[in-house]
């Protein structure tokens, strides 16, 4: 509930003028935001500077602070002694696949909710928009339970279906899609005999495609990193970057550089999605719509 | 596309499609969802009041017992005040700062996407990272940390072993993570606020500060209650962090006494080592409903402050 | 705001999925490769077990087979077999399984290959006897051949002792300490004089594992009831551990953990209870030691700590094949490869007359004779009866000991801790 109301604010927000506080920004002010700005990237460069060096850096005194010589290196050795070309492997493969369900799925929900007439709807809605709150984490024991059954554990099946759909998704689809499309449009275009479907596919899938790109990215996002579930269902054997990762991490022969070449190689690919499309995910974050 | 010809039939499939239709693309969704989402919160239940371990095949109707042994475990306890305390200790500055950060970001800045996308960073990068990221600055021996506090002449200390030190250090991985998310919702929220209200303000000689308090925290405060439940939902279920802080030590017990081992950790121990899938459903469900009651308490606090 | 941009972006992004493959097919991780019908066995290990070089050669003998070994932490190990016995998915054709948690995979013998069916009937006399009966089943099955013991020994740093004025040669530091209360003796002498930076062992928990090692009972009695709360030996132990650490002999890292990897490196730490699979893990993680660490006997004589079994589940797509392989794995011959390569002690009885092992020394370690101090230890040993939560309770032990390190508790809270939660996992 308070998610809907926050999206619907979120959204009315557009129409209102941009408020910005007219006072420039002062040196203290840009002082602060360059701290918060280091303070932010410097555990990601730090990871960066230990995956750059051998094992004996991460204990040094002085700590090292500049970037060595050995990532290359160091990156072998991950793809050597790990699975983890077979964890990247995998996490495409879901992340992938998860993506283009969440946003396909969600975009057929949010077309029927926001703009065609049946019965139930509203009552459909509600229970679809309640579900966001559900705290999904809690069910792991029978989702665990049920995967055994089906024979997926330590199979990739385990971590894509439970993410093909998200309530979150429908949601964003539907708010965005009853604003993003005019009823005339669509009334034309029954006029013209055409079927929903036809509908959905020619007018609805090309003005969804703003919406659906913020959603596939922050879908793409959360499955690259989601960790608990695969953590709990899938094997060392058969990773996730994630899993993988945990496991290096904890595995029998620790070696601090090669734990942050991991760290790097699981950071690397979301950091270059986020640089390449960083203003896109703010706006999809300030338009108030994203939960966490 | 073809113009519109009547007939019997074709009305017919028409009706079968306006009427019909809907109900197939809202399918798999609710299909999907009811199947691996709702199913098995609802599932959990029964399980709770079973004696299931997976690794035995005998399985038994408990009936409460369960939770009646959860009431008397001062594991669980101990989980819940760690959780309560972490929770407090993330929130709380995580949200004072993202209010600060936005109030800063919410100035006519140069470079205004590179402020906003680097406060952003953090809250993409992968919890597993950033927790082993975290886990060695924070080393007793070797840790960044510790190396800086020996720099200004203080005592290292064993951020793991500590009760309150440990949670401060999951709590500042928090905090790294989801302070920039919330100072963009504020953000967002700020530039909604009519500008004729600060110039009255100005008019009257407030300051700064004496706007930020009078008007933009006032006018924030159904965003700010609502990151507060947002935080809520998350923090109670808080299970990566302490799970990976001691990454290598084998044990999801959060610490040799159990230091900072939170509810969603005690479950996945009991889950997850222990395979106690009866009691590990109990812990579920009860911190459930401890998260559905402050989302609830949260709520009503909402509703009062928008009608006063 | 570039709209294109994102459009074009999100467009590549999905055919990028799409080419790769929609829905999820599942990982060959187990399967084999198709085009040259290779059966791939894999391997679920829980740490360096010497077997590397073997593969090659078996692999080499045998065109139609891969081996794929997969290595998880310990813990981890053997929660994760447990479940995937339980759920029938997701172990591997090959796991192996440590002492520790021997007794609680032989009470579910249905889960596992029934080696006496596969030949094992005739290879009996290949291992020590007590390492073939910790394995055998109450139905009589056997599930799984040994591969090494923890025989044990001490291992320390020559120069570090040199500089606490202690003598270095292995017989002579050996002569220190003939029982622990001499060990610990030592270590208060040692403390005294330390270099900085470097304790006498490197954490109580570790010290207490090889302790308990050479007791007559451990955690369990062989009617299978736990017996941490009233056995002597257990508590005895615990006690002179903990007088130890309160004397500031402990480097207090936690067996296994980052940091103790570190503590190697660092220089932590001038002894190490070592079963010979020790050895193996102190040459990968102190590299720059090579000649500064050596070989003693161990206090107390005798014991043993750790050693595994290879097993092959009965949902083994591969059954024969693995086998075959494990059986191939333990024949005496590839044991004495990984003794001489690796250090890790055979428990194959018959590799213990062979010139080769008695008298192999290890250069590494200051050409210790090995062979000869590992194979007296393993001929010595006491066998000690594993119980079916041996593993757990050991980690509990481990968090009572860290609790008094960390000064969080004094020993008599955190040993009441920790009978409540033996109590628990016996439960």
């Amino acid at each position: 509930m308070a998610t809907l109301t926050a999206v619907r604010r979120g959204l009315n927000r557009r129409a209102v003028q941009r408020g910005l506080n007219p006072l420039g920004a002062g040196f203290w002010t840009y002082a602060a935001l360059v701290a918060v700005l280091l303070g932010s990237l410097f555990p990601i460069y730090w990871s960066l500077v230990v995956a750059s060096h051998d094992n004996d850096a991460i204990a040094s005194v002085p700590p090292v602070l500049t970037p060595g010589g050995h990532l290359f290196d160091n990156i072998a050795r991950v793809f050597d002694t790990t699975a983890f070309g077979q964890a990247m492997l995998n996490s495409v493969l879901v992340s992938g696949s998860v993506t283009v369900s969440v946003v396909l799925f969600s975009t057929l929900a949010g077309f029927a909710f926001a703009k065609l007439r049946f019965r139930g709807r509203n009552v459909l809605l509600v229970m679809a928009i309640a579900t966001t709150t559900v705290p999904q984490q809690l069910g792991i024991i029978p989702l665990y339970i049920l995967m055994a059954e089906l024979g997926w554990t330590g199979r990739l099946e385990a971590v894509i279906v439970p993410g093909l759909v998200t309530a979150f998704g429908v949601f964003l689809m539907t708010q965005y899609l009853s604003s993003a499309i005019p009823d005339d449009l669509l009334e034309a275009g029954r006029i013209d005999g055409c079927s929903t479907l036809r509908l959905f596919w020619h007018v609805v899938l090309p003005a969804a495609r703003p919406a659906a790109a913020v959603l596939g990215l922050f879908t793409f996002m959360q499955a690259w990193n989601d960790f608990f579930w695969p953590l709990v269902v899938l094997t060392p054997e058969n990773p996730t970057v994630q899993v993988a990762l945990s496991s290096l991490a904890s595995g029998y022969t620790t070696d601090y550089a090669l734990v942050l070449t991991g760290t790097v190689l699981a950071i690397v690919p979301i950091v270059a999605v986020f640089a390449a499309l960083g203003r896109q995910i703010i706006g999809g974050i300030m338009s108030g719509a994203i939960k966490g | 596309m073809t113009s519109a010809r009547s007939g019997p039939r074709r009305r017919w499939i028409y009706q079968l499609d306006v009427k019909g239709s809907p109900y197939l693309y809202i399918a798999p969704f609710f299909l999907l969802f009811g199947a691996v989402g709702m199913f098995p919160l609802l599932y959990t239940a029964y399980v709770s009041l079973t004696d299931w371990n997976l690794l035995d095949p005998a399985r038994e109707w408990v009936g409460l017992a369960n939770y009646a042994e959860l009431v008397a475990d001062d594991y669980f306890w101990n989980a819940l005040f760690n959780t309560v305390s972490i929770w407090l200790l993330s929130t709380v500055p995580q949200l004072l700062a993202a209010l600060f950060i936005a109030h800063m970001l919410n100035r006519r800045l140069r470079a205004r996407t590179l402020f906003r996308m680097g406060v952003l960073l953090p809250n993409v990068t992968s919890i597993v990272a950033v927790t082993i990221i975290f886990a060695q600055l924070f080393g007793r021996d070797f840790g960044m940390v510790n190396w800086a506090l020996d720099l200004v002449g203080l005592d290292p200390i064993d951020w793991q072993a500590g009760t309150l030190s440990s949670h401060v250090a999951i709590s500042l991985i928090v905090i790294w993570r989801w302070t920039g998310y919330n100072a963009l919702i504020y953000l967002a929220a700020m530039q909604t606020i009519p500008e004729d209200l600060y110039e009255a303000a100005r008019l009257d000689g407030a300051s700064q500060f004496t706007q930020f308090r009078k008007i933009t925290v006032p006018m924030l405060r159904p965003t700010i209650i609502f990151t507060a439940v947002v935080s809520t939902i998350g923090g109670f279920q808080i299970i990566a962090e302490p799970l990976l802080f001691q990454a290598g030590t084998g044990n999801p017990t959060g610490g040799s006494d159990r230091q900072f081992q939170t509810v969603g950790l005690y479950l996945y121990e009991q889950g997850f080592s222990m395979y106690e899938f009866g009691y590990a459903s109990a812990i579920a469900w009860t911190l459930c409903m401890i998260i559905v009651v402050m989302a609830l308490v949260n709520f009503a606090i909402t509703r009062r402050i928008r009608s006063s | 705001m570039s709209a294109g941009r994102i459009r074009l972006a999100a467009g590549a992004l999905a055919v990028g999925m799409l080419a790769v493959g929609c829905g999820g097919s599942p990982s060959p991780s187990t399967g084999s490769a198709p085009a040259d019908s290779k059966i791939t066995l894999t391997l679920n290990l829980f740490g360096n077990m010497g077997f590397k070089e073997l593969y090659a050669k078996y692999e080499a003998a045998h065109p139609n087979i891969k081996i794929v070994e997969r290595t998880s932490a310990y813990n981890d190990h053997h929660r994760n077999l447990a479940a995937h016995l339980a759920t029938g998915s997701g172990t591997a054709d090959i796991e192996a399984i440590d002492t520790g948690f021997v007794a609680q995979f032989r009470n579910q013998p249905q889960h596992f290959a029934d080696l006496l069916k596969h030949g094992g009937d005739q290879l009996k006399d290949r291992w020590l006897p007590w390492k073939w009966e910790a394995s055998l089943a109450k139905s009589g099955a056997q599930i799984g051949y040994g591969t090494d013991v923890g025989g044990l020994a001490m291992c320390y740093r020559r120069d570090l002792f040199e500089k606490a004025g202690l003598p270095t040669d292995r017989d002579e530091v050996g002569k220190l300490w003939p029982d622990w209360a001499s060990y610990f003796e030592t270590g208060k002498r040692y403390t005294a004089k330390k270099p900085e930076g470097a304790a006498f062992f490197d954490g109580g928990p570790q010290v207490f594992n090889a302790m308990i090692g050479q007791a007559e009972t451990g955690y369990y009695d062989t009617q299978d009831n736990v017996v941490v709360a009233t056995n002597p030996a257990v508590r005895s132990a615990y006690d002179q551990v903990l007088k130890a650490v309160a004397d500031g002999q402990s480097a207090k890292l936690v067996g296994s953990s980052p940091a103790w990897n570190t503590g190697f490196a660092k220089s932590q730490f001038a002894t190490i209870a070592c079963p010979a699979w020790m050895l193996a893990k102190i040459q990968d993680q102190g590299k720059a030691f090579a000649g500064q660490w050596d070989v003693a006997a161990i206090p107390g004589g005798g014991g043993n700590w750790g050693g595994s079994y290879l097993t092959v589940p009965a949902k083994s797509k591969n059954l024969k094949e693995a086998v075959a392989l494990i059986t191939w794995l333990t024949t005496p011959e590839q044991q004495i490869e990984v003794f001489t390569k690796h250090g890790i002690l055979p428990s194959t009885v018959a590799t213990y007359d062979k010139p080769e092992v008695t008298g192999l020394k290890h250069e590494f370690f200051n050409n210790a004779p090995i062979g000869q101090i590992f194979t007296t230890a393993a001929r010595n040993l006491k066998p000690q009866y594993q119980g079916p939560r041996a593993g757990d309770i050991q980690t509990a032990i481990r968090d009572a000991i860290n609790r008094v390190e960390e000064g969080k508790q004094d020993g008599a809270e955190a040993w009441t801790q920790l009978l409540g939660d033996v109590e628990r996992i016996s439960k």
